[in-house]
């Protein structure tokens, strides 16, 4: 099964790591809630992941892959980070909604 | 290899799934006597009335213990490049690797130092 | 190399002394430790090498900036220590000064990364510690709110970064700078649009990370929300990186393409130009009216690496050594006034002049040196900038950014005016000993900078 990857013409990985790209933009833009935008944000990093992976295995060349190692890690960092200064704003308002992190306009 | 058929047995799977649970919630849903009663209809805990919301906030050091298991797990995927190609790499990959995990350490004694592990 | 992997040893130092109890030498030993890797750091000087496979590169230019960005970290370590005073502060110190060193070790790995994972590993370590110190302050609501803001956005453009360099490795095959280089040369007439696609989704991404408009947004709610020493970092430090690291991509990635994106890069000089000097005009509290500062400097750093041909790097770096004296000198003081009264409104400045003579005058000096007025060296770093983009025929480009600094002129005048003719208020301002030596530092490497401007110019 080595060419499991490549039994998948190359263009529809582009087109569905576009396209989850895209639902993670969306999903950023248009939800409220801090949580499912933290989910959006993860969902945009692993499009790249993906598309990432198909082409380093269409090119024969692992650098792809050792990036998406890096991606992995530093998107792990990301949410920790995130979703600790997202407790310590549950902790001060009781709420995820990101409406009402406006206190400071223009 | 014949992708089209490759997939039939995935199509089954998917078929057989929802199959089995749409069924069963259908059945369930005709063959079950219905009384509903006031009692019947709260919430189940272990026989004892149920109290308050579900959505309370929960304590702090399940999100901690959370957040430190998955920084530590993610760094796990460093070793298996270097696990596969153990004897390649010889002695300088190894004391890289040492490196890697001794810096790792200082973190984790760090947070035990911080008391972040603590559950009282 | 060298610098940065003491600067990461001097990191895992602050972690160990936390768990050895070495609290309260703390300081003085990152002070004295970045003190040392600075004389070190000169040593890499006309002695360009690559170091893990290609995947950092040591040059002049990286020497220079690295150089910048340790006087930096030095400045705001020796103004950390009567910043934190607060008993919850003193209890994290260790924290605080492990993260801005890591934060140090991003911007080091952003100057002078050959490869694209090295871009992204130095860009997000830079910014994830900024998150973390952007909402250090954890029971001010204000603080969490810069913190999380900065987060989403940050990791927003980030992801955009990293689909631009899949794109672009799908097209090229490598990660190596170089190696995409190399590719634009051969295919310059026939580029691949998945290609350009990805290049632009790049710059978009730096153009969120330098602040420019219209991504601009996110930076006034950061710097106000964060701890006034982490702006300061924030303004200058992380500024200078992402434009370093953004001048090293185009220089050598994008070289080839800059007249696909040519019009992407005009248009947001333009805009950053004009909205960072017009909204600053109607600011009222000093951090915010640094911050959109900060957006005007960025435009003209942005006018800088689009118009120069072949002497980009010395005017980036004068003009970045200028900017950040500047601002340095200015937080400096702008902490000492917030502390004292309590406001971060520019209110709070109200008759400095006639209780503090010496202070005034030297916010002065910094406020002038950051609109751009002589003899300072903002001024020397702005007429570079202009002379050269003009000379390049960007006359258009250049018209626009004289007409902005003018307009900036005013909102600078506007904290002056507040010192020198409003009546005074009734707090005792004093700065602490290692503030008076920091600002004085400053503004001396300001004042020395543009009478020999000189000294930087052919630097590079």
């Amino acid at each position: 099964m080595e060419n499991s990857i490549q039994s998948v013409p190359q263009n529809w990985y582009l087109l569905l790591s576009t396209f989850m790209f895209c639902i993670g933009v969306m999903g950023v833009l248009l939800r409220r809630n801090a949580i499912i935008i933290l989910m959006c944000i993860e969902l945009m990093l692993n499009a790249v992941n993906l598309l990432l992976v198909s082409y380093s295995s269409y090119a024969g060349n692992a650098e792809g892959q050792v990036f998406v190692f890096f991606i992995m890690v530093v998107a792990a960092a990301e949410v920790a980070v995130g979703l600790a200064l997202l407790v310590s704003i549950y902790r001060n308002v009781a709420s995820t909604d990101i409406d009402i992190l406006n206190r400071m306009k223009w | 290899m014949n992708v089209s058929v490759d997939y039939i047995a995935i199509f089954i799977q998917f078929l057989v799934g929802f199959g089995f649970v749409a069924t069963t919630m259908v059945a369930t849903h005709y063959l079950g006597p219905k009384r509903k009663t006031a009692d019947k209809l709260a919430s189940f805990e272990c026989g004892i009335d149920s109290q308050g919301n579900a959505r309370l906030p929960f304590s702090i050091k399940y999100f901690l213990t959370a957040i430190l298991f998955v920084m530590f797990d993610v760094e796990v995927i460093f070793m298996y490049p270097w696990a596969v190609n153990f004897k390649e790499l010889g002695s300088t990959g190894f004391i890289e690797m040492l490196l890697f995990i001794g810096t790792l350490l200082i973190g984790f004694a760090y947070i035990i130092k911080r008391g972040a592990l603590k559950w009282e | 190399m060298n610098t940065l992997i003491y600067t990461a040893c001097l990191g895992l130092f602050g972690l160990l002394a936390e768990i050895f109890n070495l609290r309260k030498y703390l300081i003085p030993i990152l002070v004295l430790g970045l003190a040392v890797i600075f004389s070190l750091n000169l040593q890499t000087w006309n002695n360009p090498q690559t170091h893990f496979n290609g995947m950092l590169s040591d040059s002049n230019f990286s020497t220079a900036f690295s150089g910048l960005a340790l006087f930096i970290m030095l400045i705001i370590l020796i103004l950390s220590g009567d910043f934190y005073t607060s008993t919850d502060d003193e209890k994290h110190i260790s924290d605080y000064m492990a993260i801005l060193m890591f934060t140090l070790c991003g911007a080091l790995m952003m100057f002078s990364f050959s490869n694209m994972a090295m871009l992204f590993l130095g860009i997000e370590t830079l910014s994830i510690s900024l998150y973390v110190m952007a909402g250090s302050r954890r029971f001010e609501v204000k603080s969490n709110e810069a913190g999380f803001k900065y987060f989403l956005m940050g990791s927003f453009a980030s992801a955009f970064l990293l689909f631009g360099i899949a794109l672009v490795f799908g097209v090229t095959g490598t990660f190596s700078i170089d190696g995409i280089g190399n590719y634009m040369r051969m295919h310059a007439d026939k580029l691949d649009p998945l290609f350009i696609v990805g290049m632009l989704l790049m710059i978009f991404a730096m153009l969120f990370k330098v602040s420019a408009a219209p991504f601009h947004f996110w930076a006034p709610d950061v710097y106000e929300g964060a701890p006034s020493l982490i702006t300061a970092l924030m303004s200058t430090l992380v500024k200078i990186a992402a434009f370093a690291a953004f001048y090293r991509l185009l220089s050598t990635c994008f070289v080839f393409a800059l007249g696909k994106a040519e019009i992407v890069l005009t248009v947001s000089c333009a805009a950053t130009l004009l909205v960072g000097n017009l909204v600053a005009l109607v600011q009222d509290n000093f951090k915010r009216l640094l911050a959109y500062s900060g957006i005007s400097h960025a435009g003209y750093m942005l006018l800088a690496i689009i118009s120069l041909q072949g002497r980009t790097d010395s005017a980036l770096f004068l003009y970045s050594v200028g900017y950040a004296v500047a601002s340095l000198a200015a937080f400096a003081i702008a902490i000492t006034v917030f502390k004292a009264t309590g406001t971060e409104s520019i209110s709070g400045f109200n008759g400095l002049a006639k209780k503090n003579p010496l202070l005034a005058a030297s916010l002065t000096m910094a406020m002038l040196s950051l609109a751009g007025i002589p003899p300072f060296a903002g001024f020397f770093g702005k007429y570079f900038i202009f002379s050269e983009a003009f000379r390049n025929g960007w006359q258009n480009m250049v018209f626009v950014a004289i007409i902005s600094s003018i307009i900036g002129v005013f909102y600078y005048m506007k904290v002056i005016v507040a010192m020198y003719s409003k009546p005074a208020n009734e707090f005792e301002i004093k700065p602490t000993f290692a503030y008076q030596m920091v600002i004085a530092v400053c503004l001396i490497i300001s004042i020395v900078l543009g009478l020999y401007p000189g000294v930087f110019t052919k630097l590079l």
